[in-house]
């Protein structure tokens, strides 16, 4: 974890098909095909090993991001909860009010 | 129509892009330069080995600091 503190590998590592990777791979793949495209290539047959690499690039890039964005939520998430831990005056249990409390009384007209 | 010949135009306008001229040939397809290619290849299997390892390690990281292994 280059730019991850230490804390960070309590958290669950993302899986190897995560959501950032899958689109990141797909916006390399797109990136190749483009490139194939602006030489007048064919945009999917030509350069495999191009599209192979810009695929791998986003997803190797995807994958860390995952995690980083994992990250920076779970901190998100620890102070919100610390906070909510030391103003509990500011998050008072609401009273709950059962149905039969809110409803008016039913009167039939048949 | 194919959507590839929508961008054509662009390799006629944009001059930017030049070569020297006493070694520049045109790109030949059937004629692939074997070192970039092996290249490519070999950086795509060096990043995907990178990414499993890194996740593997992730997971052990993950295992032993929250005591479940």
């Amino acid at each position: 974890m280059g730019l991850l503190p230490d804390e960070a590998k309590v958290l669950p590592p993302p899986g190897i098909v995560n959501r950032n990777s899958v689109w990141f791979g797909l916006c390399g793949w797109a990136t190749a095909m483009l490139h194939n495209s602006l030489n007048r290539r064919p945009a999917l047959k030509a350069g495999v090993h191009r599209q192979a690499l810009f695929i791998t690039v986003g997803w190797f890039i995807g994958y860390h991001l995952t995690k980083f964005e994992n990250y920076k939520y779970a901190t998100l998430d620890r102070d919100m909860s610390e906070y909510i831990r030391l103003h509990p005056e500011e998050f008072p249990e609401k009273a709950l009010k059962t149905f039969a409390e809110i409803v008016e009384p039913f009167h039939p007209i048949r | 129509m194919p959507l590839g010949r929508l961008f054509l135009r662009t390799s006629t306008v944009n001059k930017m892009v030049s070569r020297n001229s006493f070694i520049a040939s045109k790109p030949d397809p059937s004629k692939p330069n074997m070192l970039r290619v092996g290249l490519a290849f070999g950086s795509t299997a060096v990043l995907w080995a990178l990414l499993f390892k890194q996740h593997s390690t992730d997971v052990h990281e993950y295992k032993t600091r929250n005591g479940l292994e």
